[in-house]
C-alpha cells in the first residue's frame, strides 16, 4: 500500500545494516549462544559485541550492566519489580509520575499484593512533572522512583537534571528507574552522569527492532529477575536470546551513535512541519509542548469531534498509518490517561492520535499525510450526529 | 580493596552466583577484587569451596538480612589454592 508510514512510535523500518545484520543471525548464529561446543562461539560473540555496542550508546562503563530483554515494556517491568524485590529493606513504597508507561503503573498495581505502596505525582498541561512536587511524595521508606526521559505518547522531555536530585534529596537511598526508551538513540543519554540507577532503552527510538530492548542496571544497584533459573543477561533475565533482535539493537546502538544528531534533526524537522500543517486544520490542537521542546518526530493531536480510534481506522484506508492515542494501547478504545492527567477534558481524550516520524519520513509523505488528514476530519464530522 | 567489579547475583538461585563471578573474574587481574552479592542461602558453602578450587582469596564473606556480600581477591594464575575463607559474619 502507498501512502505515508507515521506509526513511528510503535515500529519503524529498519535500517539497511539493521536488516541485514539480523538476516544474518537468523541464517548463521541459530545456536544458543550459552553452549560449550563451538557452534556457540559466533552467538556468543555478536551478543556480546551487542550488548558493547547498547553500552557505548548510553555510556555505561561495562557492557555487563547491559540486560537484555524482549522490548521495552519487559525491561520496565523487569526494572520496577525487580529493584523492588531486591531492595526490601529500603521500603515499600514507590513514587511515579502521572505519566510513566502503563507497563510501570501495571507493575506497581501487582505488587499492592505484595504491600507496595505508591504516590502518584501529577503533571502539568505540557506533561512536565514538578522536582518540588516529587520531592514532597519521597521520602523514608520510599525504596523505587520512576521517572521518564521522553513521554511515549505526547513526548514531554522531563528536566531529569532537576527531577533526580529532588528524589535523591527526598529518598537518599531510594532506587530510580529512567524510561529512556523514547530517547536513547535519538538525544544524548549518558547513565553514568544521570545518577539513576536503571534505565530502560531500546524499540523504535533507536532505529531497533519494536520487540527489542534493555536494562542498563547502576552495578549494586540490586536487582531480582522476572524470570530466574539461568545464568544468561548475567542472572537478571533467564531462559535463551533473542539474538536477531538484540543483534538489530546491536547494529541500531552502533548507527545511532555515529548519526545521533542527524537522525534527531531529520525527525525534529519532519515532526515540525507535520505538526504546523495538522494544526492548520479547524479544531485540531497540539498536545503536550511545542514541537521543539519535545521527543524528536512525536506529533500528538486531538481532533475535536472526532473518536481518535475511528480517525485512525480511516487514515488507513487512505494509506496514512498513525495510531490513537498511545502507540503501545491502540486497540484499547478508552480515553487516554495521559491526556486525562494533563488536563484534558473526556471528549479531547478520546479524540487524541500520535503520529510519528521516523528516519525514513520524508516531506512529501508529511504533507500527503496532511492532505489526507484534513479531507478524513472533514469527512467524519460530516457524517458525525455530534457535530462540534 | 576496592572492588573493580560488582556482580549482582540476588534472585539467581546457586550455581548461578558463582557462575557469574567466574565470569567476572576472568575480566579482572591477578589481585584485583570482585564483589560479589547474592541472596541464595548457599553462597554461604559455595564460594569458600569455590575460591579454594580456583585459587582466589575469600577475603570477607558478609551477611546483613537475606543478602550476602562476599569479596574474592583473584589468584595469581597457576598459583594453586590460595583461598583464605573468613567466617561468614551475620
Amino acid at each position: 500500500m502507498t501512502g505515508a508510514y507515521l506509526d513511528a512510535a510503535a515500529a519503524v523500518p529498519p535500517a539497511p545494516e539493521v536488516r541485514d545484520a539480523m538476516a544474518r543471525a537468523v541464517a548463521e548464529l541459530w545456536a544458543s549462544p550459552s553452549g560449550l561446543h563451538p557452534h556457540a562461539a559466533g552467538p556468543a560473540a555478536a551478543l556480546e559485541e551487542a550488548r558493547a555496542e547498547v553500552a557505548a550508546l548510553i555510556g555505561a562503563a561495562d557492557p555487563d550492566e547491559v540486560v537484555f530483554t524482549c522490548g521495552t515494556s519487559e525491561a520496565r517491568a523487569l526494572a520496577v519489580t525487580g529493584l523492588l524485590s531486591a531492595n526490601r529493606h529500603l521500603g515499600r513504597h514507590a513514587v511515579l509520575t502521572a505519566l510513566e508507561h502503563p507497563a510501570v503503573a501495571t507493575a506497581l498495581l501487582r505488587l499492592a499484593a505484595d504491600g507496595v505502596t505508591h504516590t502518584t505525582v501529577g503533571v502539568d498541561h505540557e506533561g512536565h512533572a514538578d522536582p518540588t512536587a516529587l520531592a514532597t511524595a519521597a521520602g523514608p521508606g520510599t525504596a523505587l522512583v520512576c521517572l521518564h526521559h521522553g513521554h511515549h505518547e505526547v513526548g514531554t522531555l522531563q528536566d531529569l537534571g532537576a527531577l533526580i536530585p529532588a528524589a535523591r534529596g527526598a529518598a537518599p537511598d531510594a532506587r530510580i528507574h529512567v524510561d529512556a526508551a523514547e530517547t536513547a538513540g535519538l538525544l544524548p543519554l549518558d547513565v553514568r552522569a544521570l545518577g539513576a540507577d536503571a534505565v530502560t532503552v531500546g524499540g523504535p527510538a533507536m532505529g531497533a527492532p519494536a520487540w527489542s530492548g534493555a536494562l542498563w542496571v547502576r552495578p549494586g544497584a540490586g536487582l531480582h529477575p522476572l524470570v530466574g533459573g539461568g545464568a544468561q543477561e548475567g542472572g537478571k533475565r533467564a531462559g535463551p536470546q533473542d539474538l536477531p533482535g538484540i543483534v538489530g539493537l546491536g547494529a541500531a546502538a552502533r548507527l545511532a551513535r555515529a548519526s545521533m544528531g542527524a537522525r534527531a534533526a531529520h525527525r525534529r524537522a519532519m515532526g515540525e512541519r507535520l505538526a504546523g500543517l495538522l494544526v492548520a486544520v479547524p479544531g485540531v490542537t497540539l498536545n503536550g509542548p511545542s514541537p521543539h521542546r519535545r521527543v524528536p518526530g512525536n506529533v500528538h493531536v486531538s481532533v475535536h469531534g472526532v473518536e481518535g480510534e475511528t480517525l485512525t481506522v480511516a487514515l488507513g484506508t487512505r494509506g496514512v498509518a498513525v495510531s490513537p492515542g498511545s502507540a503501545c494501547t491502540a486497540d484499547a478504545g478508552k480515553a487516554s490517561p495521559t491526556l486525562l492527567a494533563m488536563g484534558a477534558d473526556a471528549r479531547d481524550a478520546h479524540s487524541g492520535v500520535l503520529l510519528g516520524a521516523g528516519d525514513a519520513t520524508t516531506a512529501g509523505e508529511v504533507d500527503a499525510a496532511a492532505a489526507v488528514f484534513a479531507e478524513v476530519v472533514a469527512a467524519l464530522r460530516a457524517m458525525s450526529p455530534v457535530r462540534p | 580493596m576496592t572492588p573493580v567489579r560488582v556482580v549482582d547475583a540476588l534472585g539467581a538461585p546457586c550455581p548461578v552466583p558463582v557462575r557469574l563471578l567466574a565470569r567476572a573474574m576472568g575480566r579482572v587481574a591477578p589481585g584485583q577484587v570482585v564483589e560479589l552479592l547474592a541472596d541464595d542461602p548457599l553462597i554461604e558453602v559455595d564460594l569458600p569451596a569455590w575460591c579454594h578450587a580456583r585459587g582466589h582469596r575469600l577475603l570477607e564473606l558478609s551477611r546483613d538480612g537475606a543478602r550476602w556480600r562476599g569479596l574474592v581477591r583473584r589468584g595469581q594464575p597457576g598459583g594453586g589454592a590460595a583461598s583464605e575463607a573468613a567466617a561468614p559474619r551475620s
